[in-house]
């Protein structure tokens, strides 16, 4: 079964083709507009949330990834939310008018979801029980899924998201923007016992989270140092290296926690995030050392951050399940939620 | 489009009023004063550096007005909406420009959010000129770690 997906619920706008049989995925396409040429004279810092923007690439990247009669598709997916519903309103109406001309049926998927699936591209056989720590820019959450489309809400962020807290220290830190893979860098070379920053909500007896904290602590420690102190490349390793750790410490120590509770079979992580090699590390550390019968499986780098190849992947799983949906009833969803407590 | 430091140049907010907390409590208590005031319809540009306590002041706000929902940063997902249980007041559509200082809003279509049963609050602010329904509220940290001086003007 060959799935079409389409995402374009915040900045970016992507499209990919996966082909789906029984449980294995082959990517055949994948397109993000980012990485396009066509995007470059923008520089890629600048978030491309205009739905204007969105609107300026589907047409192009359309006629780059299908035929114009769309004959070897079996079905449409598209992310419905959560997200920005005038950029969320391009992808789901190119999906609508899709799907009513070549007469193919449409799925809908949450974005997160979508995130969950990009672990089904990894070429790492999934069993279920399932525990997915989805962590990004806008998303910190623990969801625990039973089957294929079944979610409950383990844990989540109660202010920034973990991928939040990283671009914030960068800012704070003066490494610029995007923050995550710099201070990742930067923290491999840098001691992250010099400075005592907090592990918010570790001991609390919940799955959720609070980062904002972390990154005020981070600034007032940042700001308590002298200039020249500041000034040295080794303080902003070490402070790279501290907040990372107790970043990675509080994911880590909660997911274990979660994982103790809910007895997975398998463990995946999900989200731009989840291409920081601390938390892809120590994750796997702790699942060989206490809990070596779980699989534990990570997604390919390039499908960390938003595609269209997860929402595709995604999308094969409910059409095989036949989930799908009349195209003048599909509506974006801005505060869509993957699954409640 | 404005840029934050132009405010300076611009007229005068008619009314001020100056806090000082020494705990996220505390800011939260303030927020919820103010939201005691709002009748809906109304705009408040949200001002403060990175851990000025800018989150906790909304958390205060949409708990004053019986929101449920838990408040989270909008800065990736640029937009977050709250329902509240208020009788003029439906909802908090929390907005956050931090990421598109350079580009601007006008394509968002975030101008839908601006009705009178809902209550605006803009962080990192492009337009924080002073006018009908426009409040501005300035968080600024001290030098202990928990103290904030906020400022309410409108």
């Amino acid at each position: 079964m060959r799935i079409f997906g389409i995402e374009s619920s915040c900045d970016e706008t992507a499209m990919a083709l996966v082909v789906g049989e029984g449980e294995r995925l082959t990517v055949e396409k994948s397109l993000v507009a980012s990485q396009m040429e066509l995007h470059k004279k923008y520089g890629g810092v600048v978030p491309e949330v205009a739905a204007r923007k969105h609107v300026e690439t589907i047409i192009p990247m359309l006629r780059e990834i299908v035929p114009r009669d769309g004959a070897e598709i079996d079905a449409i997916a598209v992310t419905y939310g959560p997200g920005l519903v005038p950029a969320l309103r391009v992808g789901v109406e190119l999906a609508r008018t899709l799907s009513l001309l070549w007469n193919k049926p449409l799925v809908e998927v949450n974005h997160l979801e979508g995130h969950i699936y990009s672990n089904w591209l990894s070429g790492t056989a999934a069993t279920f029980p399932a525990l997915v720590l989805i962590v990004s820019g806008g998303h910190t959450e623990i969801v625990h899924m039973k089957k294929h489309g079944v979610y409950t809400l383990i844990g989540e962020t109660r202010d920034d998201a973990s991928g939040e807290a990283f671009d914030k220290v960068a800012k704070i830190l003066g490494l610029g923007y995007p923050g995550g893979p710099i201070v990742s860098k930067m923290a491999l070379e840098g001691d992250a016992t010099r400075f005592d920053l907090p592990r918010p909500m570790l001991e609390a007896k919940n799955f959720d989270f609070s980062f904002s904290g972390l990154k005020t602590a981070v600034l007032y420690s940042w700001n308590g140092l002298s200039k020249r102190e500041r000034a040295r490349k080794q303080t902003v390793k070490d402070m790279a290296a501290g907040f990372q750790e107790a970043v990675v410490g509080v994911l880590v120590g909660k997911m274990t926690k979660a994982i103790e509770q809910t007895k997975p079979k398998a463990v995946m992580i999900a989200g731009g995030v989840a291409a920081n090699a601390a938390l892809r590390n120590k994750l796997g550390e702790v699942l060989k050392k206490q809990f070596p019968t779980i699989t534990y499986i990570v997604p390919e780098l390039k499908y960390t951050g938003d595609n269209a190849a997860m929402i595709a992947a995604a999308g094969y799983f409910r059409a095989v399940q036949k989930d799908f949906v009349d195209p003048s009833n599909v509506q974006a969803d801005p505060n869509l939620r993957l699954a409640s407590f | 489009m404005y840029k934050l430091t132009r405010i300076f140049a611009l007229p005068v907010f008619s009314m001020q009023k100056n806090y000082t907390t020494y705990s996220p409590e505390e800011t939260k208590a303030v927020a919820a004063e103010l939201a005691s005031f709002l009748k809906g319809g109304e705009e408040i540009a949200l001002v403060g550096d990175l851990g000025a306590g800018k989150t906790t002041f909304v958390q205060g706000l949409a708990q004053a007005l019986g929101s449920q929902a838990k408040v989270k940063s909008p800065t990736f997902t640029l937009m977050n909406i709250y329902p509240v249980v208020h009788p003029t007041i439906k909802q908090i559509a929390h907005l956050d420009y931090y990421r598109l200082q350079e580009t601007g809003a006008s394509d968002l279509g975030l101008d839908e959010y601006k009705t009178p049963d809902t209550v605006i609050v803009s962080e990192w602010p492009i337009d924080v000129a002073p006018g009908k329904n426009k409040l501005f509220v300035q968080l600024t940290g001290g030098k202990n770690p928990n103290e904030r001086s906020i400022t309410i003007e409108r």
